[in-house]
């Protein structure tokens, strides 16, 4: 009987929110002809014994509940497939740099005429790898160095760590990463971070120091992420020239808030699929837990897409969120919702739409959507391979960002969002970066400008990773 | 902002009239205020009605992060924002409202000199106090006895420091004095030294009756 071996493909990037669906056109195996054909599929076969070659820190029991399928093929059509599932599901670890996958009948005493061996042969991650870049831009330059232990203790767990050093401002981040046993989609994880980040559209400068715990778990076909985070805060101005609205702003504030986030991801891919829907919903309750900041703010995104004729698909989206601040005080500039962008409402400059007193203050109540179609380069070019990453996009977005009035009911509500609609229509091209982000160069016609939205109209380039 | 860049906005500022909403930011009182900062602010609430100018105070936990300079009080007046003292004289100065002009150059430097004398000695004295309370504060205080004994032969049988009309030195001495005199601390050494001078307290009773008080601003708390 021939041997079968399974191709093995590049590495997939390990599970996390964000991950959608298991790469594009995933190759089955191959099977190499032998001068005797025999019917192979109905063969009825009993896999006797798996073996795994390569294994070194990591522990068995993670194994043995990622392989525990491939005892239960009854065919070899069945082996080969399930040998394939359990194959990704290694890979999905992040511990793995290579699997391959053998399948051979079995020698031995104890082998029956229809046993099968399946081996696994495995390369671990290096224990330690490390990554140092220098970046410059905004007059300003830093170091960043980045350090990812895999696989630390045997069980898949991930500690990652990265520091920036800069000529103006340092940030680090530290992270624990521990997938359940067996269950790869039920994880948990720790986080420890400095970030800072100037806000030219609103003269702020913002430091926060934090940390978080969040614990994932899937239910049915969506998955769910229940968070809680503790940020101390520092707000500055970046100018002597802030509006006093901000400068009222600024000082120290303690944020403790517990949050859950859905999401039901049925596309292909992230970035430019061609079909599927994209559901995200997000509750954030603070100042229960501590802190004294206290409000409930509530974001939800859809995504649909559908292809159409001539390899063109039609994609439409939705955001929306409120932040509603719970007692007397108002909420504070960090928490609040910013519209307008490259990435958001295309037409309008970075976050330059809403409530302003010279700066952008962000408001506490939006929505946004898109209606877009993406077809291939006209003419074609480099069909096939370059030419593929590229996508011709026409658009429309429209949107509002407001502060509400808490005491009016709903109709009230709806009524000061549909009014002051900003919205805008263009072409653009769109490049694809991956599996992760994209760029898009963009001819934008803003409309529905209202004093003190600041515009952008005629050639727009965004770059990013959320595009509405 | 460069510092000629600065000079033309505030010059441009000038031309505007002090408006009606002039706003002094400080810490809480009570809680938050610390012995230096409390006097700082009186000082500066004291020139404003000196000058005639209507001023509100605002007590705000972040006063401090909200100063352009870090340093409480600053006044919010119109677009501007001014803080400290001597940066609000010349402010002021520039809007047309002046307590010295009719000193002459010996007396304004006199002037300067003794606001210096304040500052050092009163200044680190309450400094000293609220950070290090220490039972060996003879040297401290020797100082602020010194301090307190030129004021008070300056000042002499006069209404003010510079005779009958009030200056923003007078105002200075004022809001340092009357914070020692007032404040509740677990030292009492300090308040004693000032009370041995009694024209120094009869100073600041005067001022406080003039100014806080006829007004129609109520006690100072």
């Amino acid at each position: 009987m021939g041997t079968v071996h399974a191709r093995s493909l590049e590495p997939l990037p390990s599970s996390g929110p964000d991950f959608g669906g298991l790469g594009e056109e995933a190759e089955f195996v191959e099977v190499e002809p032998e001068a005797k054909q025999e019917i192979l599929e109905n063969k009825d076969v009993v896999v006797q014994h798996v073996h795994f070659d390569g294994l070194g820190r990591t522990k068995d029991d993670i194994i043995i509940c990622e392989i525990g399928d491939v005892f239960k093929a009854k065919n070899l059509i069945e082996v080969m497939r399930k040998s394939h599932e359990a194959r990704e599901k290694l890979l999905r670890l992040g511990i793995f740099r290579q699997v391959d996958v053998l399948i051979d009948t079995c020698q031995g005493d104890d082998a029956l005429p229809n046993g099968l061996d399946v081996t696994f042969e495995v390369t671990e991650l290096r224990r330690l790898t490390g990554s140092y870049n220098t970046m410059v831009g905004n007059n300003e330059g830093s170091m960043v160095l980045g350090l990812k232990l895999p696989n630390l203790l045997g069980r898949a767990e991930k500690v990652t760590f990265q520091f920036s050093y800069g000529t103006k401002e340092t940030s680090y981040g530290l992270s624990f990463f521990k997938p359940r046993p067996g269950n790869f989609e039920r994880n948990f994880s720790v986080n420890l971070y400095k970030v800072t980040g100037q806000f030219p559209w609103s003269s702020l400068r913002e430091t926060d120091r934090g940390m978080s715990a969040e614990y994932s778990f899937p239910i049915w076909k969506t998955s769910h992420t229940v968070k809680w985070e503790g940020v101390w805060r520092e707000l500055g101005c970046l100018s002597r020239t802030a509006s006093f609205a901000v400068r009222k702003e600024s000082g120290h504030s303690l944020k403790s808030s517990l949050s859950h986030a859905m999401v039901i991801d049925s596309r292909n891919s992230s970035i430019l699929p061609r079909r599927g829907a994209l559901l995200k919903v997000n509750q954030e309750l603070a100042g229960y837990t501590g802190g004294d900041v206290s409000f409930i703010k509530e974001d939800f995104e859809l995504q649909l897409n559908k292809q159409l004729i001539f390899d063109s698909v039609f994609s439409a989206s939705f955001w929306g969120g409120m932040l509603v601040p719970i007692g007397d005080k108002p909420s504070s500039i960090a928490d609040r919702f910013y519209l307008g962008g490259p990435t958001s409402i295309r037409g309008f400059s970075m976050h330059s739409i809403g409530p302003q007193s010279e700066d952008y203050l962000g408001g506490e109540a939006y929505w946004a959507g898109g209606l877009h179609l993406y077809t291939p380069l006209p003419f074609r070019p480099g069909q096939g391979g370059f030419g593929e990453l590229f996508r011709t996009h026409f658009f429309l977005n429209a949107g509002n960002l407001c502060n509400l009035n808490y005491g009016e009911g709903p109709k009230a509500h709806i009524r000061k969002l549909a009014e002051c609609i900003r919205w805008s229509y263009g072409a653009g091209i769109v490049l694809r970066l991956g599996n992760i982000a994209r760029l898009e160069l963009n001819y934008c016609v803003p409309m529905g400008v209202q004093t003190g939205d600041r515009i952008c109209d005629g050639v727009q380039f965004g770059a990013g990773i959320r595009f509405l | 902002m460069s510092l000629v860049a600065e000079a033309f906005v505030s010059q441009i500022a000038a031309a505007e009239p002090w408006p009606e909403n002039a706003t002094l930011y400080q810490q809480l009182k009570g809680e938050q205020i610390l012995l230096s900062d409390n006097a700082a602010s009186l000082a500066v609430q004291a020139f404003l009605q000196m000058c005639n100018l209507p001023i509100k105070v605002v007590c705000r936990a972040n006063a401090e992060y909200m100063s352009p300079s870090g340093k409480v009080p600053f006044i919010h007046v119109g677009n501007q924002v001014v803080s400290e003292l001597g940066p609000i004289v010349q402010f002021v100065k520039a809007k047309g409202h002046s307590l010295s002009d009719g000193l002459e150059e010996v007396q304004k430097a006199e002037m300067k000199a003794y606001m210096e004398l304040v500052n050092n000695m009163l200044l680190t004295a309450e400094l000293y106090l609220q950070w290090c309370d220490e039972a060996t504060v003879g040297e401290v205080l020797e100082d602020v006895d010194q301090c307190c004994q030129a004021l008070s032969q300056r000042l002499g049988t006069q209404p003010y420091f510079f005779n009958k009309q009030p200056t923003e030195l007078d105002a200075l001495v004022f809001g340092h004095l009357y914070t020692i005199l007032t404040t509740q601390l677990t030292n009492d050494e300090l308040s004693e030294k000032v009370k041995n001078y009694s024209n120094l307290l009869a100073f600041c009773r005067r001022i406080e009756q003039h100014y806080f008080e006829d007004r129609g601003k109520g006690r100072l708390s």
